[in-house]
């Protein structure tokens, strides 16, 4: 069952680094209830003897060789950073 | 009361390869901050993980070596949660079906033998590295790290004292450096280790609670925080000096206490999903049977081999096992030259000593074993001076020059011609009259300088004991 | 209205369009999303170098739905798109519907693009997955979306499928050569002779859809195609599922957006908590945060059993129902939505129209089967089967002319 209590759904938007307005918070719940009750839908195909499926192609071990290739340079990969400095990106302060 | 520690360990283990696990930037440590790095280790849209197979090599030998159960397939999964440095706010890691699982480590401390289980080993990415700047007073986030390969070998806890933690570290990076899974240096990060520990009293089948200490990286420093936590732990049950309340904990080696984290409220909460993105990776016979094939051969038996079979000391086999590139010199220079105890002598003395004037580790050995046997039998053959030798291996060190030829090139190949002998030492003889005088007089110490000047002139290339009698008859007839 | 984010003044001569979840170099790529307004990439998709290379240019970056989860665009940070009559409809059938360019080439992560085709009288391919690179596609949905192609006609859907299907190296779903090279004009394709309509699919729709299968289905009868009306009952849950598994993979893989990088970082914050709340709140739109929260949620310690693996198995239920129908069936007929319109009206009133509407979109995506529109329905086929659907596409054209 997905959350329906506000409390939860506190917790549920900081995970998410997410803060939303009373009036989206009580859509989203809404929509979480509405999902609780379309659950049923999967419920009902009995699925005990069905691997879960993660790759709809049946392919496998894709691998490549341990190969160094350099594509961009350091300036380029930060010529779209909000901020940076001497070569790093910059944040605010952890606490250390 | 008397109690018992019990401790499990996760140890993170950098691999040893060129390139990073899911794109082909280089993995080597060091480098300018940010130049190790491409848009999908820096977290931008739309490149796609391949999988890097030396990885599932050494994630595959780390298992054997460690007499883990192989997992024929094996699949990668995304671990969500922020933090600046992870570019992505996931890493990808092995949840559901790691590559390893249920191994035996042997260990041996003052109170004897023991079997270490290992749960698993997964392989995974490591994250960036942060640098808490005071000057702006901002952190800076260096993605170089970010997707360097790693395994996680995660052991039950079967461990119970800071000695045995010890040995257990001790034995992992024997084995795998030996195995060339990873340098496990762990003053560079490429080993790291999180201990989780707790108390209880002895004979009690319910276990304390349980602290986990993060990213521990000397040995020194894990000793110091197993010896401190157990004693706060002790303290607490004993004399409620505090609540113990199960959480993560970071040890300051430099105050010798540890603190508690700040509690994050969604620590723990990572979501775990199959990346579909990575198909899995099925490690059929061949592949399997390609690395059993290469895996080297444990420390201690080369050791019990090279005592018994090769007649080496206790103490010599110890230097040469340590490392797996001495072990590989070894055995290629004796299976050339025939004599262990010279194939030794030259990798614990002449070899150690040009590895600690280049402040070089033993993993970094170049030199070819088989090119030193070549030596030792120039030598042998009375072909190379001992003298002459230790430059020859000096440029063999350098250069990896091949001894014969730099020997030749460099006059260093021990003369036969006796002409030049004695004319070298009629020489000598006659513009020494003093020494000459001086050794008829009784001094034997004349005798050593005339031979010296004669050695020097001829540039060692010669055979010493025959020098030496030529020039006493030189002598004497003079 | 903008149907272009970016336009590329210097196209000529054979062109398309590329919406603004795939890719370019040279312009910038914002995926819908105030996230991203002005992120320009490094490089480009795959399918840029393959257009590239087949002399066909790219006429600019079209207005896209946020992440392209939504029902036709209407969650654009740039605004969304209405056609001549005030319906919502694509950037990219606006402008295919101009006849500026060849196609439009978009990624189907909800099934927007074959809705709007359907809306729009269009042919649209959704390739069989894996046989079109992924590599320079803002991640959304991995594990379903494809870049598919939207053009007036089945031809010109066609000609573009052909340049921008083969196997790459850089995407590690991506089928090998042989298997890609069946997505080809020229590669031998087995005639559909037997088409079967879902029927408790088709009779969700409404009477004005319910037509166009109609007139579809005599169209096929005309050309000797025999139809056949059958129950699926496990299709229904397609769209519960692939809500499930796109809004978990959505949300993981938009968590990398986050200000710290690149793209939006709120002006105000004083820790980094600070910075990521605030960028990513500031940022992203109503739509893409509930499907954030919802796939985050689906993927919990409490859900992940009964609700995420509980789909993936019904992923492969889902998988084998087609496969049992494509033994007596060569393809599948089916609605792409259930009215022939929409209005800014049908999204105020319910936000989560497109989840409901992917009722008809979901099943290509969670199976990876192709699928066509063509006469403003669906057709869906075996792996592989696309130029045979879009040959059945032809025939549409021709009886519907």
């Amino acid at each position: 069952m997905l959350i329906t209590d506000k409390e939860s759904f506190a917790r549920l938007c900081r995970l998410n680094q997410l803060r939303l307005t009373e009036a989206e918070e009580a859509a989203v719940l809404e929509f979480f209830k509405s999902k609780n009750e379309e659950f049923a839908v999967l419920d009902k195909i009995d699925t005990e003897n069905t691997e879960r499926m993660v790759h709809v192609m049946p392919m496998e071990t894709v691998v490549r060789e341990d190969k160094m290739i350099k594509l961009f340079t350091r300036d380029e990969l930060q010529a779209s950073a909000p901020e940076s400095y001497d070569g790093y990106w910059q944040v605010p302060r952890l606490v250390e | 009361m008397k109690y018992e520690t019990v401790i499990g360990l996760e140890v993170h283990i950098e691999l040893a390869t060129e390139s990073k696990i899911f794109c082909s930037c280089s993995a080597k440590f060091g480098g300018e901050q940010n130049d190790h790095v491409c848009p999908a280790c820096c977290g931008m849209p739309g490149m796609l993980p391949i999988v890097n197979r030396h990885v599932v090599d050494l994630g595959m030998t780390a298992g054997m070596m460690l007499n883990c159960h192989i997992n024929r397939t094996t699949t990668f999964d995304k671990k969500s949660y922020y933090y600046p440095d992870l570019p992505c706010s996931y890493q990808t890691t092995q949840w559901f079906a790691p590559v390893a699982v249920n191994g035996l480590v042997d260990i041996e401390t003052s109170k004897g033998k023991k079997s270490v289980r290992i749960k698993q080993i997964h392989m995974e990415e490591d994250a960036g590295k942060l640098v808490h700047d005071d000057w702006t007073d901002t952190s800076l986030v260096d993605f170089n790290r970010t997707s360097v390969p790693l395994i996680e070998i995660v052991s039950q806890p079967d461990l119970s004292s800071a000695e045995e933690v010890v040995a257990y570290l001790e034995r992992l990076k024997s084995l795998l450096r030996f195995a060339k899974v990873s340098e496990c240096r762990m003053e560079q990060g490429s080993m790291r280790c999180d201990v989780n520990l707790s108390v209880r009293p002895e004979g009690s089948t319910k276990l304390g609670v349980r602290t986990e200490m993060k990213n521990m990286n000397s040995i020194s420093a894990i000793t110091r925080a197993i010896e401190y936590e157990v004693s706060r732990h002790i303290d607490a049950i004993e004399n409620g000096t505090e609540e113990l309340v199960q959480e993560t904990r970071r040890w300051d080696d430099i105050k010798g206490k540890s603190f508690a984290m700040r509690n994050k409220e969604t620590a723990g909460d990572y979501r775990y999903f199959p990346d579909p993105n990575i198909m899995p990776v099925v490690i059929d016979d061949a592949w399997y049977d390609g690395i059993k094939a290469s895996l080297p051969e444990f420390p201690e038996i080369k050791r019990a081999r090279y005592i018994g079979e090769l007649g080496l000391s206790e103490y010599d086999a110890d230097l040469l096992t340590e490392s797996r590139a001495f072990c590989d010199c070894f055995e290629g220079a004796y299976a050339v030259c025939g004599n262990a105890k010279e194939s030794a002598n030259y990798i614990i003395s002449d070899i150690t000593n040009l590895l600690n004037k280049k402040q070089m580790t033993s993993d970094e050995l170049k030199l070819d074993g088989k090119s030193l046997g070549e030596l030792i039998v120039l030598v042998a053959e009375g072909k190379v001076s001992r003298p002459n030798a230790k430059k020859v291996l000096a440029a063999m060190f350098e250069d990896g020059v091949s001894p014969a030829k730099y020997a030749e090139d460099n006059g260093f190949i021990v003369s036969n011609d006796t002409g030049k002998m004695d004319e070298v030492i009629k020489a000598i003889v006659a513009a020494d009259p003093k020494s000459v005088a001086d050794y008829k007089g009784g001094k034997e110490k004349a005798l050593m300088a005339l031979f010296g000047k004669c050695m020097k002139e001829l540039r060692g290339n010669c055979d010493p004991q025959v020098l030496r009698e030529a020039l006493i008859k030189a002598v004497d007839e003079a | 209205m903008k149907l272009y984010i970016n336009k590329n003044e210097k196209a000529s001569g054979v062109s398309v369009s590329l919406d603004d979840m795939l890719l370019t170099k040279d312009l910038p790529t914002t995926a819908g999303s105030k996230m991203l307004d002005g992120y320009v990439s490094l490089f480009g998709a795959d399918i840029t170098d393959r257009l590239k290379d087949a002399g066909i240019c790219v006429s600019g970056k079209a207005n896209v739905g946020e992440f392209g989860i939504d029902l036709l665009g209407e969650t654009s940070y740039f605004g969304a798109c209405t056609d001549d009559k005030g319906a919502l409809t694509l950037a990219s059938a606006e402008i295919v519907k101009s006849g500026e360019v060849k196609a439009a080439i978009t990624l189907d992560v909800n099934g927007a693009p074959r809705r709007c085709a359907a809306l729009s009288g269009l042919t649209y391919v959704k390739p069989t997955y894996g046989t079109v690179s992924r590599y320079g596609t803002i991640p959304a949905a991995c594990s379903g979306e494809c870049v598919g192609v939207m053009a007036k006609n089945a031809d010109d859907c066609a000609d573009i499928l052909s340049v921008i299907a083969g196997h790459d190296d850089k995407d590690g779903t991506s089928l090998p050569e042989e298997k890609c090279a069946l997505l080809k004009k020229d590669a031998p394709t087995d005639e559909i002779k037997s088409v079967a309509v879902i029927k408790n699919i088709a009779d969700t729709a409404d009477d004005a859809t319910k037509a166009r299968l109609d007139a579809v289905k005599s169209a096929l009868a005309n050309a000797g195609i025999t139809v056949t009306e059958i129950e699926c009952d496990v299709m229904s849950a397609a769209k519960t599922a692939w809500s499930v598994l796109m809004c978990a993979e959505l949300c993981n893989n938009v968590s990398r957006y986050d200000g710290v990088k690149y793209g939006h970082r709120a002006a105000e914050y004083k820790t980094i908590g600070e910075l990521y709340t605030n960028s990513r709140t500031e940022a992203f739109g109503e739509l893409a945060k509930t499907a954030i929260l919802y796939g985050s949620e689906v993927l919990s310690d409490d859900n992940y059993m009964p609700v995420y693996d509980k789909s993936m198995r019904v992923r492969r239920v889902i998988c084998e129902a087609f496969a049992s129908i494509f033994e007596k069936f060569d393809a599948v007929l089916m609605p792409a939505c259930q009215k022939t319109a929409y209005t800014e009206a049908d999204v105020v009133e319910n936000k989560y129209i497109a989840f409901d509407e992917a009722l008809y979109t979901a099943p290509a995506l969670i199976t990876g089967l192709p699928a066509v529109i063509s006469g403003g329905v669906q057709l869906m086929g075996k792996a592989f089967s696309d130029m045979a659907l879009l040959s059945l596409a032809k025939i549409i054209e021709k009886e519907g002319k």
